[in-house]
């Protein structure tokens, strides 16, 4: 039987054809974000036939810097590597004193973005975002903030809206738990104040009303969604936690017209719009120049708020 | 009667020829990966859900369930072999399964496991069924000082594998608690004790600490071992078959791991290896043949490898219920499940019946496939003890690194697998229990953070502890399964207990 | 599986006292580093060089008992052992890591296949390396083409794979 089975795998394994195309690095564990959205060009390229094999190799470690470094090193001038980050990769190349950062690489384009959301359990005396402020100012060691990882995007979040809210960030009360599940259950359970993630990791939750969504952090308000935007709040802060992909430094001209133009046919491809409602992710392609100042822009701003919280000196 | 109905057509329509042969391809691709050591469940289920998305829906869905329910089994059979577990999680198994396969009855241990690991995967799956809501809200009130707690209670349990000497299994112990040290500092994001070597920012991967320990410190104890020169084979000892007496020692341990590994697995920060230890010390303090144990008990296997898989159902818990992915694998799986239109969340119950019963069908049937698979392979699995010893632990030394390169292919981390291999040989030259290592080294991380977290939600005050009802119970049986053996000691009952704790390794 | 006791003689042993000192060695290691972090218990009150040092504490305490054990106690003396075999299969990892990127995973890992038989009394290299590449490759064809595993390629590889 086990033979039988493995046979027909290796038909169709031989099948394919032998050549691989695109190698893309998610450069943390299976199952995070990053590789879900590795995983997802995957299989997009493969059936859009930009790449009909396409492998995706994971390279965690450290916030991505890991992934970094060995892509920038191992793959220049390779025109068949791409490697997916994030806005925590920013961060993190500042908190661990990444010796390579994204100025080594050759950033294509973004790709999506969540907004952050600020929730309190549905038993909380908290009812606004002016409700959470003041609480804040009277005593901001009372209010405990449950989110991601130290450094990462939802503790940058909380650090500017302390900053904006005139509380020293150096004095948030922010708990930092392994990853969005662990945050969300410490939430459900009424073990802290509130809470920062994404919003998609919480809109479940939010609509069954055991979490109160206060505000999100997007621009302008999100359509269905019912809350404001921080800026309404008169807290001046916007935040996406985007997702990119980017190429090896050291790229000749075609080389780097040919990823430009394939990652441009992937994003406009059906079944990558298909894939990003399935997930709930946002559409937030910005290439080129556009993508080139807003990542310069964000990479000012987050180093400035890591110094502000005391986690980069 | 809703849910029963739900269930049952669900069953019916897994039950199609087609979709057994769906499951079947499943487990055996999921055993097939899941087997190599260091590479978990998670990165198997990552790699292989591809596969499933050629299918339709309910062809994908059973596919799938198959693959994780392979996945988690698949570390036990190398685990009681060849003494290399796969993942954390069957870490336990290997201290009385590999001692029993010595012995010859490598067969009745593998059996155990299977129809242990099919019992309790089971009772969870109809509990996952029809208990989840409530499971749910007792794992909810589980913060951070209640799983310190917990934490504390896990490390009470630890002394039951310290073998024959308090002070080299504390050594061992304290090691393992120092490597947890290496890395990014959850809570502050510090780096501690990684000298400016990337790749260690993120820590001593569990598995590669295990496999070390246990498969390349093994291979160069035997080789250096004098007297083994010769081909000599480890002999099959009587049936490779369960006996009578295997069956009346094994099903209270399947029914009470179950019963351990099932909530622990749903709380969001359990983690299956905490029931597979607390499993373990629960059934050395139970058994009728303390004798045994560190020599290949039976119970020792059939407790945590029910853990285990109870574990591993109880992990959909909070994900069905809440759509809250709880580790690594859940994540993944959310995905998945995404893929199949199903969205995971407190109304999933309620809005989509049908796949979710659909899902759990194909659990059930997973579930058989994989003791279906499982039980002919033993007489195959066994036979493999019987290659010559240069080819056998040459293959296992090629699989144990096969693992680790296909997670991780880095020099670093090649590096540290000979660097704890040499530790572990050492280890065990001088008689150090190997388990406290890597219990350290799960524990440490997970009991330093808890605390931490509680202590800054009370802002510094310690009494908060002891505050929660659940985290005051849990310190107070800790703290009696310290102390009751210390009593026990003092009134002269000495002789039992040291013959208890004889040695594991 | 490990050494027996055979309770040593009033004299100092030798190896407890070098096990003792490897203690002291990371404790003092710990206790620099931690010395190092910016103490940022924040209102915890336990930051992260808290943990560290109190391993390095215990570390240290057990150091001491293990010397006490090592000169009145029993500390088990070690079963003689054979060295080369344990050498022949540190070399085979050593080359295996050192030769993975390079050769790609089939002859890698068949030298270290081989060496590690070589280890057991399978002395007949010209026979185990061409067995452990043969078997090394096997796997790597189930294992990377069917399974999807990203394992390194090398020349072997390459014959079959297009490489990069």
């Amino acid at each position: 039987m086990k033979s039988l089975v493995l046979a027909t795998l290796l038909a169709g394994a031989v099948a394919l054809p032998a050549l691989a195309d695109y190698t893309i690095i998610a450069p943390a564990n299976p199952g995070g974000g990053w590789d879900q959205t590795a995983r997802t060009m995957q299989t997009v390229m493969q059936e859009e036939g930009i790449s009909p094999r396409t492998q995706v190799q994971n390279v965690p470690g450290a916030g991505g810097t890991i992934g970094l470094a060995q892509f920038a090193s191992q793959n220049s001038g390779n025109g068949e590597a791409l490697i997916v980050g994030g806005y925590v990769m920013v961060g993190a190349i500042l908190t661990n004193n990444s010796p390579v950062s994204l100025q080594d690489v050759t950033p294509i384009a973004r790709l999506t973005g969540e907004y952050e959301a600020i929730v309190v359990p549905a038993a909380s005396p908290i009812q606004d975002m002016q409700g959470l402020v003041d609480a804040m100012r009277a005593d901001p060691g009372a209010v405990s903030w449950a989110g991601g990882s130290a450094g990462g995007a939802d503790h940058i979040a909380v650090g500017l809206i302390a900053q904006e809210a005139g509380v020293d960030p150096t004095k948030i009360n922010y708990i930092a738990y392994s990853g969005g599940g662990e945050a969300l259950a410490a939430l459900l359970g009424n073990q802290v104040t509130a809470g920062m993630s994404s919003l998609g990791e919480m809109e479940a939750q939010i609509e069954a009303g055991t979490l109160r969504l206060l505000a999100v952090s997007s621009p302008e308000r999100i359509e269905g969604v019912d809350a404001p935007t921080l800026i309404e709040t008169g807290l001046d802060v916007e935040l996406q936690n985007w997702r990119m992909v980017a190429a090896p430094p050291g790229l000749s001209d075609e080389q780097r017209a040919k990823i430009d133009a394939d990652i441009e046919k992937m994003v406009k491809s059906d079944a990558w719009q298909q894939q990003l409602a399935d997930k709930g992710w946002a559409d937030t392609y910005l290439a080129g120049e556009e993508f080139d100042a807003q990542l310069a822009a964000d990479i000012a701003s987050t180093e400035e708020i890591l110094r502000q919280i005391g986690l980069v000196k | 009667m809703d849910a029963f109905y739900f269930l049952m057509d669900g069953l019916a329509t897994a039950a199609q020829p087609m979709l057994l042969v769906y499951a079947l391809i499943g487990v055996t691709l999921g055993t097939a990966v899941g087997v190599l050591p260091g590479i978990g469940p998670a990165l198997t289920v990552a790699l292989l859900l591809p596969v499933t998305y050629r299918l339709d829906p309910t062809g994908s869905l059973i596919m799938f369930a198959g693959i994780y329910y392979g996945g988690m089994y698949g570390g036990s059979t190398t685990s009681i072999l060849l003494n290399t577990p796969g993942e954390s999680a069957s870490i336990i198994t290997a201290l009385e399964g590999n001692k029993m396969a010595r012995k010859g009855r490598g067969g009745p241990a593998l059996a155990t496991a299977a129809i242990g690991s099919f019992v309790a995967g089971l009772i969870a799956t109809l509990a996952l069924a029809f208990l989840a809501p409530w499971i749910v809200k007792v794992a909810l009130i589980f913060g951070p000082r209640e799983y310190f707690a917990l934490m504390v209670l896990a490390f009470v349990t630890v002394s039951a594998a310290f073998g024959d000497s308090t002070l080299r299994g504390l050594v061992s112990l304290f090691l393992g608690l120092a490597l947890a040290c290496i890395g990014i500092d959850q809570l502050s994001g510090q780096a501690r004790l990684s000298f400016g070597v990337p790749e260690m920012l993120d820590g001593i991967e569990v598995t590669t600490l295990a496999v070390a320990m246990f498969a390349i410190g093994e291979a160069m104890a035997v080789a250096g071992r004098v007297g083994t020169e010769d081909d000599s084979v480890i002999a099959v000892k009587g049936s490779v078959w369960m006996s009578r007496e295997d069956w009346k020692r094994s099903w209270k341990p399947w029914l009470r791991g179950t019963a351990t590994g099932f909530p622990i697995g749903a709380m969001p920060a359990g983690g299956a290896e905490i029931g597979t230890f607390l499993s373990y010390a629960t059934e050395k303090k139970l058994t009728k043949h303390p004798e045994e144990f560190g020599h290949g008990a039976i119970e020792g296997v059939a407790g945590p490898e029910a853990a285990n898989n109870a574990s591993a159902a109880g992990t959909l818990v909070p994900l069905l219920t809440l759509g809250l992915p709880t580790t690594a694998t859940a994540a993944i799986m959310l995905a998945g499940f995404q893929q199949f239109g199903l969205q995971p969340g407190p109304l999933l119950f309620a809005t989509n019946p049908t796949l979710v019963w659909g899902l759990i069908a194909s659990l059930l049937i997973a579930n058989a496939m994989l003791l279906v698979l499982n039980l002919p392979l033993i007489g195959l699995w066994v036979k493999l003890l019987t290659i010559p010893k240069p080819w056998l632990y040459a293959g296992i030394l090629l699989f144990a690194t096969l693992g680790t390169i296909g997670a991780n292919p880095s020099s670093v981390e090649l590096g540290m697998l000979l660097a704890f291999g040499v530790l572990g040989y050492v280890m065990r030259l001088y008689g150090y229990p190997i388990a406290p290592i890597v219990i350290g080294l799960i524990l440490g991380p997970m009991a330093e953070q808890q605390l931490r977290r509680a202590l800054s939600i009370s802002q510094g005050d310690w009494t908060t502890l002891i505050q929660s009802p659940v985290a005051a119970g849990l310190l107070a049986v800790a703290a009696l399964a310290l102390i009751i053996p210390m009593i026990l000691r003092a009134r002269g009952k000495g002789a039992v207990l040291s013959q208890m704790a004889a040695d594991e390794d | 599986m490990t050494a027996r006791t055979e309770t040593s003689k009033r004299r100092p042993n030798v190896a407890a006292l070098v096990i003792a000192a490897f203690l002291v060695v990371i404790a003092v290691v710990m206790l620099f580093d931690a010395a190092r972090l910016a103490d940022m218990g924040g209102y915890s009150g336990v930051g992260p060089a808290s943990f560290p040092g109190v391993v390095a504490f215990a570390l240290i305490g057990l150091a001491a008992w293990t010397v006490y054990d090592g000169i009145f106690g029993d500390f088990p003396a070690p079963e003689p052992q054979r060295v080369a075999p344990v050498v022949w299969i540190i070399i085979g990892l050593m080359l295996q890591l050192l030769l993975l990127n390079v050769a790609g995973f089939s002859i890698a890992t068949g030298l270290m296949f081989a060496c590690a038989a070589r280890a057991f009394g399978k002395r007949n290299l010209a026979l185990s390396i061409p067995i452990g590449i043969a078997l090394s490759f096997a796997v790597w064809a189930v294992f990377s083409q069917i399974l999807m595993l990203n394992l390194p390629t090398g020349p072997l590889e390459h014959l079959f794979v297009a490489g990069r």
